[in-house]
C-alpha cells in the first residue's frame, strides 16, 4: 500500500479523528449515565423515605408501630428488592430496621445508629458483608402527635456499577469495531472518490509525444477533476501544436538543406568529370566532395533521429529473432575487426525474439559493433552477446577499448558529442551514431546503457522489451529495475542521463 | 534517347541536364508541373525525371496526370523529402524508381541506365574488365588466367563494379548494394572490402584496375573506355 497515497493519508486523518472523537464521546456518556444514574437512585430513596414517612408514620399514634411495621414491609419488600429501610426512633432506639436482602451485599444491622440531622441527607457508608457499599438517604421526621423519628433508606452501588460495566463493554468493544469498520468504509469511498483522478492519470500516462493528438476524456460533472482534464488536455494540445512546429520545420529544414547540397554536389561532381584537372585540384574537389557526403549524412541521421524522437518515423512492426540478426550483422562486420587484428566474438545462442523493425534495430547493432570496433586498439576483443532476460531482450556489446571518461558518459548519447575531437576526427562519422542509437532503442520502448573503465573498455547494453510479453509491462519493469552492474570503480549511464534522474527520463524522453 | 527533366531548381536542372548531355541524351526540362504534364503528354519521352515539390502542381499529381494518358513511359522521382509515406504514394501513383537529394550523379546514371533498358539489364554469364574475367555461372574470377579467391561479399563488390565498368559507384550505392542501408552511416566497410579486394585483384598485377576517385567512389576499368 502507498503510504503516501492521498486516499492513505485521508483514511488515516479520517480514523484517526473518528476515534478520538468516540473516545470523547464514551467517557462522556460513561460520567453522564454515572451521574445520572447515582442522582436517580438518590431522587428513589428520597422519594421512598418521604413516602414512608408522609403515608405511614405521620400518623403513628394512631395505627401504632407494629402497623407502619407491616405496612412498610407489604409496600416497600425492602429484603426483596435489595433496599435497606430503617426508622430510628428519637430517643436514638430502633422502631424498624429492613433484614439483609436476600443476595447478602449488605447487612443493615451493622448499620450505626445516626443523632438526628437538621435536614435530608445523603451519604455513602460502608456496610460489613458484601462489598456492600450503600448509599443512605437520612430524613428528619416529625409525626402529627410531634414525636420525631429518622426515615433512613438506602440501596446498594452495585446496580449502577453494573450498568457502568455493562456501558463500559459495550463501548471498549463497540468502538473499536465502529473505527475498523469506518476505516475499511473511508477507504473504500476514498476509493471511489479517487478512482476518477486514476483514469485520468492513465489516460495521461498514455499520451506520449507519439499520439499528442489524443485527449482525455471529460466527464462533464462540474467537479474539480473536470477542470484538471481541461486543463491537462489545453497543455497538451500546446505540447501538439509545438510538437507539430517542430515536425513542420524538419520537413522543411530537410527540403531546404538538401536542395543546396543536391547542387553542390551535382556541381561539384561535373568538375572531377573535367579531363584536364590538375592532381592538386583534382584532390581538393574530391576533399570538398567529401565533406559534401558527411554533411548529407548529417542532415539525414538528424532527420532521421527527429523523425524517430516525434514518433513520427514509420516503422516496420514484425516479430523476429534478434539473435539471428545479429549474428549475421556480426558476421558482416567482421572484416573490420580482423583488419584492425581485432577479435570478434559473437556469442548469440538460441532464440530471442522481439518485435520491431528489423532494418532499424539492425544498425543499432551495426552502429554499436562498428563503435567498438573503431575504439578498440589493435589486438583487442570485441564481444557481442544476445540474450533474453525476465521480459527483455538484451544485447550487450563489450571492447576492451580505450573507454569513456566518467564526466563524458553522462553526454555519450547526446547529437554530436564527441569524447575526443582529435580522436574521433580521425575515425570519421558524424557524431550521430549512438543518438540515433539511443532514439531508435526509444522508439521500440527500449533503452540503452553504457558503463565504462577508462583504459579498460566500454559496455554498451540494449534493453527491448521482448515479443510475447505485455510491452508496457516490461517498460515499467525497464524503468523500476535497479541497475545491477554499476559499482565504485564504474559509471552507468542510461542514454545519456544519470541514474538518479532515471524518473525524468521516462517523462522528458519517453512520455513526452 | 530524349528525357523530361521537371524540376524547379533551376541549379539543380543545370547540372543534371549537363551531366544527362555529356552522356548523349536529349534533354528537355521543364520548371513547374503544369508545363511538365504538358510536354510529358505532348512529346514522347523515353524517361522522365520529376521533382516533387513542384510550384502550381505537386509531383504527385503530374504523376498520376500522366498515367492517365500514358502508363508505359518510366518515371524517377527525385525528392528532397524521404518520409516512406510519400514513396509508398508515389510508387502507387506510378513512379519506377524514387531518388533522394542529395544524390550522387553516378547513382542517378545508374537508375536512369537501368530505367532505359527495362529489364534488359546486362546479365551476361560474363564479365570482362581488361585481363580480369568474373563468370556468373560458377562464380568464380580470373585475372590473366589464374583464378583469384574471393570472399562472397568481395564477389558481389567486385561483380557490382564490373557491371558498372568505367562508371564511378559512391560509397552509398555499393553500401545498399552490396550490403543494405544500415551499412550507411559512419562504417567504412566499403573501403575496408575494396582494399581487401584489390590486395587480391589488383596488387600482383602491373596494371591497377579498381580506382579511387577522392570524394566520389570507386570503379573499375582497365584504362580503355573512358
Amino acid at each position: 500500500m502507498n503510504t503516501r497515497s492521498i486516499r492513505f493519508r485521508l483514511t488515516v486523518w479520517y480514523a484517526g479523528l473518528l476515534a478520538a472523537l468516540l473516545a470523547l464521546f464514551g467517557i462522556s456518556v460513561y460520567f453522564g449515565l454515572a451521574r445520572y444514574l447515582e442522582w436517580s437512585l438518590k431522587e428513589s430513596l428520597a422519594m421512598q423515605a418521604q413516602q414512608i414517612a408522609v403515608s405511614h408514620l405521620a400518623d403513628v399514634r394512631l395505627t401504632g408501630e407494629d402497623y407502619v411495621i407491616g405496612e412498610i414491609r407489604e409496600h416497600y419488600a425492602p429484603e426483596i428488592n435489595s433496599r435497606l429501610v430503617r426508622v430510628t426512633r428519637a430517643d436514638g432506639s430502633l422502631m424498624y430496621v429492613s433484614g439483609a436482602p436476600q443476595d447478602g451485599s449488605f447487612d443493615p444491622t451493622g448499620l450505626p445508629v445516626p443523632t438526628i440531622p437538621d435536614e435530608a441527607q445523603t451519604r455513602e457508608v460502608h456496610l460489613p458483608q458484601g462489598d456492600g457499599e450503600v448509599l443512605l438517604y437520612t430524613m428528619p421526621f416529625t409525626a402529627r402527635d410531634g414525636s420525631r423519628f429518622i426515615v433512613e433508606t438506602g440501596a446498594p452501588y452495585d446496580a449502577i456499577e453494573s450498568v457502568l460495566h455493562g456501558l463500559l463493554l459495550t463501548l471498549a468493544l463497540g468502538l473499536p469495531v465502529i473505527v475498523v469498520l469506518s476505516i475499511g468504509g473511508g477507504y473504500f469511498v476514498m476509493r471511489r472518490a479517487l478512482e476518477p483522478v486514476d483514469a485520468l492519470t492513465r489516460s495521461a500516462e498514455r499520451i506520449t509525444s507519439r499520439n499528442l493528438n489524443e485527449r482525455l476524456p471529460i466527464v462533464p460533472t462540474g467537479d474539480e477533476l473536470e477542470r484538471l482534464s481541461v486543463a491537462l488536455n489545453s497543455m497538451v494540445a500546446r505540447l501538439d501544436a509545438a510538437f507539430t512546429h517542430i515536425r513542420r520545420f524538419s520537413a522543411d529544414a530537410s527540403h531546404e538543406l538538401r536542395t543546396p547540397l543536391t547542387v553542390l554536389r551535382g556541381e561539384l561532381e561535373g568538375i572531377v568529370q573535367e579531363p584536364h584537372l590538375t592532381t592538386e585540384m583534382r584532390e581538393m574537389i574530391g576533399s570538398a566532395l567529401e565533406e559534401t557526403e558527411r554533411l548529407s549524412k548529417i542532415v539525414e541521421s538528424l532527420l532521421v533521429i527527429s523523425r524517430l524522437d516525434a514518433g513520427e518515423a514509420r516503422m516496420e512492426r514484425a516479430r523476429f529473432d534478434l539473435a539471428e540478426l545479429t549474428a549475421t550483422t556480426v558476421e558482416q562486420l567482421r572484416l573490420l575487426a580482423e583488419d584492425k587484428n581485432i577479435t570478434l566474438v559473437g556469442d548469440t545462442q538460441g532464440t530471442v525474439e522481439v518485435e520491431g523493425d528489423r532494418a532499424r534495430l539492425k544498425q543499432v547493432v551495426v552502429n554499436l559493433v562498428d563503435n567498438a570496433i573503431k575504439y578498440t586498439p589493435a589486438g583487442g576483443r570485441v564481444e557481442v552477446r544476445v540474450k533474453r532476460e525476465d521480459a527483455h531482450a538484451l544485447l550487450e556489446v563489450k571492447d576492451t577499448g580505450a573507454g569513456i571518461p566518467k564526466e563524458a558518459l553522462l553526454h555519450i548519447f547526446e547529437r554530436f558529442y564527441r569524447v575526443d575531437m582529435a580522436r574521433s576526427r580521425a575515425v570519421g562519422g558524424t557524431g550521430l551514431g549512438l543518438a540515433i542509437v539511443k532514439s531508435i532503442c526509444a522508439a521500440h520502448g527500449g533503452q540503452v546503457k553504457v558503463e565504462s573503465t577508462e583504459n579498460k573498455g566500454s559496455r554498451f547494453e540494449v534493453q527491448l522489451p521482448a515479443a510475447g510479453v505485455d510491452n508496457r509491462l516490461a517498460q515499467a519493469q525497464g524503468e523500476s529495475q535497479p541497475t545491477g552492474y554499476a559499482n565504485s570503480a564504474q559509471e552507468t549511464v542510461e542514454a545519456g542521463i544519470t541514474k538518479n534522474a532515471r524518473q525524468s527520463v521516462a517523462a522528458t524522453g519517453e512520455k513526452l | 534517347m530524349r528525357i523530361l527533366l521537371v524540376e524547379d531548381e533551376e541549379k539543380v536542372a543545370r547540372f543534371i541536364v549537363r551531366g544527362l548531355e555529356a552522356e548523349r541524351y536529349a534533354v528537355d526540362a521543364a520548371r513547374d508541373g503544369v508545363s511538365g504534364l504538358r510536354f510529358a503528354t505532348t512529346y514522347d519521352y523515353d524517361l522522365i525525371l520529376l521533382d516533387l515539390l513542384l510550384p502550381g502542381m505537386s509531383g504527385t499529381e503530374v504523376l498520376r496526370g500522366l498515367r492517365r494518358v500514358n502508363a508505359s513511359v518510366p518515371v524517377l522521382v527525385l525528392t528532397a523529402r524521404d518520409a516512406l509515406t510519400d514513396k509508398v504514394e508515389n510508387f502507387e501513383a506510378g513512379a519506377d524508381d524514387y531518388l533522394t537529394k542529395p544524390f550522387a550523379f553516378a547513382e542517378l546514371l545508374v537508375r536512369v541506365k537501368a530505367l532505359l533498358r527495362r529489364g534488359a539489364v546486362n546479365r551476361a554469364s560474363s564479365l570482362r574488365v581488361g585481363d580480369l574475367e568474373l563468370d556468373r555461372l560458377s562464380q568464380t574470377v580470373k585475372r590473366a588466367g589464374r583464378r583469384v579467391e574471393l570472399t562472397s561479399k568481395e564477389y558481389a563488390l567486385l561483380e557490382y563494379l564490373m557491371t558498372n565498368a568505367g562508371r564511378v559507384l559512391s560509397r552509398t550505392m555499393i553500401v545498399e548494394h552490396v550490403w543494405d542501408q544500415s551499412f550507411d552511416g559512419a562504417t567504412n566497410i566499403v573501403d575496408v572490402y575494396v582494399r581487401h579486394l584489390r590486395h587480391k585483384v589488383d596488387d600482383p598485377h602491373e596494371q591497377k584496375l579498381i580506382r579511387t576517385v577522392r570524394g566520389v567512389g570507386y570503379s573499375i576499368s582497365d584504362g580503355t573506355d573512358e
